[in-house]
């Protein structure tokens, strides 16, 4: 009671999560919301990359996150992992990829499985938050633009300072180099 | 006729957005980068097991890592005056604390661990016992100053994670003599675990037992339909609920820089640890 559960040593997500869960209340009742997550979760695994309401996909990121993980640390070959992908993915074919093609892709990983982008809200419809669910080193071109500052010519300019400094800097050594050793000579 | 667009999109475009409920989130846990990774201990396997209490409670809004720090220096300060054994659900302890009014200011009892909780400095355990006919439970803060000694007479686990039952079961599982001795494991023992299925007395129940899927306790004997309806509450599907799980837990990284931070005084709790498993009964002469 109020204590941390122990049973399992779970790694830590790489995502930022809410706190509380998020409620989702559906006609299915009870299990819906996990349903819903189901769903989502197997779309995301199919597709790799999906436009959803925010609320949905920052809650299914969470799942998706940990499902990836798991698979991960256990493998195809551990029974309540496998009942788990099993549990998460209806569709069987995605069992298969989760195992053989995301967790090779993921394995080594240090950040996130996945990403949210941002989407915008088209006329009529409601305006709710949309955002496109994706996950790392799908096939898809990419959404964000990666600016460099490097080709700035401010950063060019002062790169060939720099270096016109060092090399000033080198000459100015070796000289004194020479003088001390014919010094000692 | 009917429109090609649904009413609904008419109804919720003039409709302002919701409003922005502030969800609080929490960041991704970030290793502790001060300290210095080459004489790092490996997280024992048992750690999280034999001192729960050192880990927080998961819960956002009552973490404070400033007071979790400040509360684990006590603790081991604590421990390193009074020995705290290990122990679990369904073992049997002997708890001395100090009482003004007593004769020799102290007072003992005896009883089976039914439950435990807490974490930090708060830490608590709950001892049972049939006493004169009349069931006791006293709780007891594992880190207060007022306890002078915590000893645990017999260790094992039970089938079940919390031994509430006991207060519907008949007197005879709860009951412990009071002088009763220490038992012994050999060492390097695991700990046994007592498989007993515990006999309830007749109904009326403290709560509903045949909905709490109990492991130590014998058939239940009830008529079918409270199965039926134990069956509509199940909820197999939490079983597979990944952030369920994950917002139950502390992740594993904190745990190992949990683990960091005691580890020059694991050495100590370890040692002290074994010894009390291998102490004979002392009498406490304070």
């Amino acid at each position: 009671m109020n204590q941390a559960e122990i049973r399992k040593l779970i790694p830590a997500l790489r995502v930022a999560v809410t706190a509380k869960k998020r409620r989702f209340s559906n006609p299915r009742g009870p299990d819906g919301r996990l349903h819903k997550m189901r769903t989502t979760v197997n779309e995301l695994i199919k597709n790799e990359r999906m436009e959803v309401n925010y609320n949905r996909a920052d809650e299914a990121r969470g799942y998706a996150e940990r499902l990836i993980s798991e698979a991960i640390r256990y493998g195809d070959c551990h029974r309540p992992t496998m009942e788990l992908a099993d549990f998460w993915l209806p569709e069987k074919q995605n069992v298969h990829k989760l195992f053989k093609v995301l967790v090779p892709r993921f394995k080594d990983s240090q950040v996130s499985y996945t990403r949210i982008h941002k989407a915008p809200h088209v006329y009529p419809s409601p305006l709710f938050d949309k955002v496109v669910l994706e996950l790392r080193g799908n096939p898809f071109p990419p959404l964000e633009k990666f600016t460099t500052k490097r080709n700035w010519i401010h950063n060019i300019l002062l790169e060939e300072a720099h270096r016109e400094y060092l090399e000033k800097k080198y000459k100015q050594q070796e000289q004194e180099q020479e003088q001390e050793e014919e010094e000692v000579q | 006729m009917l429109s090609a667009v649904p009413r609904r999109i008419f109804h919720t475009f003039f409709r302002k957005p919701p409003a922005q409920r502030v969800t609080a989130k929490v960041p991704p846990y970030i290793r502790d980068q001060d300290s210095n990774t080459d004489n790092e201990q490996p997280l024992p396997h048992d750690f999280r097991i034999v001192y729960p209490e050192f880990l927080p409670d998961p819960r956002p809004e009552w973490r404070n890592r400033l007071r979790e720090r400040l509360e684990r220096n006590d603790m081991l300060t604590r421990r390193s005056v009074v020995a705290i054994p290990e122990f679990y659900i369904g073992s049997i302890m002997a708890v001395t604390v100090g009482d003004p009014n007593a004769s020799d200011k102290t007072n003992r009892f005896v009883g089976i661990c039914i439950s435990r909780g807490g974490t930090g400095l708060r830490a608590w355990f709950n001892l049972r016992n049939v006493i004169d006919h009349q069931g006791l439970e006293i709780m007891y803060e594992m880190y207060s100053p007022l306890i002078r000694n915590i000893e645990v007479l017999r260790l094992e686990k039970r089938l079940d994670e919390e031994l509430l039952y006991l207060r519907d079961a008949l007197p005879e599982y709860s009951t412990f003599p009071l002088d009763m001795e220490p038992e012994l494991l050999p060492e390097g023992a695991p700990v046994p675990i007592n498989d007993i299925k515990v006999k309830l007395k007749p109904r009326p129940w403290h709560e509903r037992w045949e909905r709490k899927n109990l492991q130590g306790v014998q058939d239940l004997g009830l008529p079918q339909r409270f199965y039926n309806k134990a069956k509509l509450h199940e909820k197999p599907w939490e079983k597979y609920d990944l952030m369920m799980e994950y917002r139950a837990t502390i992740p594993e990284e904190e745990q190992a820089d949990i683990f960091q931070e005691i580890a020059p005084h694991y050495q100590q709790l370890e040692s002290s640890r074994r010894q009390s498993k291998r102490r004979l009964a002392q009498t406490s002469r304070y």
